[in-house]
């Protein structure tokens, strides 16, 4: 057996999934979404139409894509904040304790079951939760409707922040301490030194971040199904309805390709926008 | 010292102080609802009443066990986790190992391609699962079930054998055929082993994210094959009570539990890894 030949043992399992359970079932899922709906039957209707995409850009169905954006914008945003100071501590420390104390936190929030995650924060900063002032303090009372997208915002901002941290620990360690020391070393004072010559170095790492977490965000499901207490609704929390309530496979598939198109687009940014900023001799 | 001297002094301080408030903010904000719902779950109140609890005991530990559809979730949950897992780290890693040894031009589309499932919303995949098993008649949850877990966790297990396989040599598997091996005992002596550690930490984060699933897992559960996390998600929506945080409180432990062995096999630092300008 020649080394090609092994090559391809290894790699037809995979490529033979991939074919068989993701692009057959996207393409037959894009097929479905041109069918017209009709009441009480899922697939096996004959004819095409635009109308499942059409029916998407009225006023209310673009409010849940406006609320998803909107939501995972300020999540986004807020995490990358966060996320700053902890992973420069991680990244800068000279104790390895406190590295490893970190590191372990990040990660076991990783692995800790969401679903554990939302349920504790619900506790906490839900109506009954220690934390339900919160709402008040900012002018959107635990008990208000309203305070489901507070309460999304918080369970996307805690789900996203280990994830958002640990890439950027990546980015930090490796912008060399090298450029901070010379620049402190001619009297500039620190914070001037990170705005000025670290943050510049970093915004690449920064930008791919936020996009992932971003996709993270818009793409979550979970957080608000359970937090958003039905006022808040997710373009996926939308698909789903559309299946489980109203059997409306076409429609919910119409959503599918909307959000497969706008994932698609993000990670083609992405990546356009780090192969501008960082110079090819350094991704490799 | 000189004014602007002292006002850089004084920059600094304020500077560090709110970089240090931000970073216990930070941490406090992660830890504190872990550590709230693990308080409460030891709550012996019937109802969800103020925090703190005034008395307490094990017995929403003890009503989680009493409740079959629970139990019976938990142990779909941990099979279907098991199977998927053991399914996409075989055929992750080889196809981690085949794209780690070829040198065609092919290899970056050939290596997003795996990856891609990641980037697809689980929602999508959930969904165009079930259109697609009905139109191949299968009719079987825990099928439906195995198949969607596959998809989502085999970018993991691809990702981190080729992490993995970083620090592996390209050509030694290479010298030991030039040395007269043949191509499959290089890959059983040299390859794998030098790998094991990336396929280790892939293999338990396909685990995790299965075990943990809703949104593939919400289009193909059915009345009879609910995973845990389903039936979680159920409750949690229909009533809020003490149970799920005796499930979270557990889920916690575990996964302090699993971060504490891969700090143990390899070493935290080693997987983060420290960057280029740190020895």
């Amino acid at each position: 057996m020649s080394m090609s030949v092994l090559r391809r043992v290894l790699l037809s399992p995979g490529l033979l999934i991939l074919a068989v359970l993701v692009v057959a079932p996207i393409t037959l899922m894009a097929l479905e979404s041109l069918r017209p709906f009709v009441g009480g039957r899922a697939g096996g209707t004959t004819g095409w139409t635009l109308r499942n995409y059409t029916e998407l850009t009225q006023p209310a169905y673009a409010y849940y894509f406006w609320d998803t954006f909107r939501i995972g914008f300020i999540a986004s945003a807020a995490a990358l904040l966060l996320a700053t100071p902890l992973a420069w501590q991680a990244a800068r420390t000279t104790q390895p304790a406190l590295r490893v104390l970190i590191f372990g936190l990040l990660i076991s929030l990783l692995f800790m079951s969401l679903i554990a995650k939302l349920y504790a924060i619900q506790m906490t900063f839900g109506p009954t939760g220690p934390f339900a002032a919160l709402g008040t303090l900012i002018g959107v009372p635990a008990r208000s409707p309203q305070y489901a997208q507070v309460q999304v915002f918080i369970g996307l901002l805690h789900f996203v922040l280990p994830l958002a941290t640990l890439m950027m620990i990546g980015t930090f360690q490796n912008i060399s301490p090298r450029l901070e020391e010379a620049a402190s070393s001619l009297g500039a004072p620190r914070w001037s030194v990170a705005l000025s010559v670290t943050l510049p170095l970093a915004v690449p790492g920064l930008l791919a971040a936020f996009m992932i977490v971003f996709a993270a965000c818009i793409s979550n499901f979970v957080v608000p199904l359970i937090l958003g207490r039905g006022v808040v609704l997710f373009a996926t929390n939308l698909m789903y309805t559309r299946f489980s309530d109203i059997a409306d496979y076409p429609s919910g598939a119409a959503i599918g390709v909307i959000m497969l198109v706008l994932a698609g687009t993000m990670v083609y940014a992405m990546t356009a926008i780090v192969r501008r900023l960082v110079p090819a001799d350094v991704q490799r | 010292m000189t004014s602007t001297a002292c006002a850089s002094v004084a920059g600094d301080r304020l500077a560090g102080f709110l970089v240090r408030f931000l970073l216990i903010a930070t941490v406090l904000f992660l830890v504190i609802p872990i550590a709230i719902s693990g308080i409460l779950s030891f709550d012996d109140r019937e109802f969800i009443g103020p925090f703190p609890p005034t008395a307490f005991s094990l017995r929403w530990y003890r009503s989680f066990f009493e409740n079959p559809s629970y139990i019976s979730g938990l142990f779909v949950s941990l099979r279907l986790a098991l199977l998927s897992a053991v399914i996409s780290t075989v055929v992750g890693a080889g196809a981690a190992f085949a794209l780690a040894e070829t040198r065609w031009r092919a290899r970056g589309l050939v290596e997003i391609l795996f990856l891609s499932p990641r980037f697809i919303p689980t929602v999508v995949i959930g969904f165009s699962m079930l259109g697609f098993a009905s139109a191949i008649h299968i009719f079987d949850a825990f099928t439906r079930l195995v198949m969607g877990h596959v998809v989502i966790t085999i970018p993991f297990t691809v990702r981190a054998t080729l992490a993995g396989l970083v620090g592996v040599r390209r050509g030694l598997s290479e010298a030991a055929i030039s040395l007269g091996a043949p191509p499959w005992r290089a890959f059983l002596d040299a390859t794998l082993p030098l790998a094991r550690t990336g396929i280790i930490a892939g293999a338990l984060m396909a685990f995790a994210l299965s075990f943990d699933e809703v949104a593939v897992s919400i289009f193909l559960t059915d009345a009879f094959t609910q995973t845990l996390p389903i039936a979680l998600v159920a409750e949690m929506r229909a009533n809020l009570n003490l149970t799920v945080a005796a499930v979270a409180t557990v889920f916690a432990i575990i996964a302090m539990l699993i971060v504490a062995v891969l700090d143990r096999v390899a070493g935290l630092d080693a997987i983060i890894g420290r960057g280029m300008y740190r020895e």
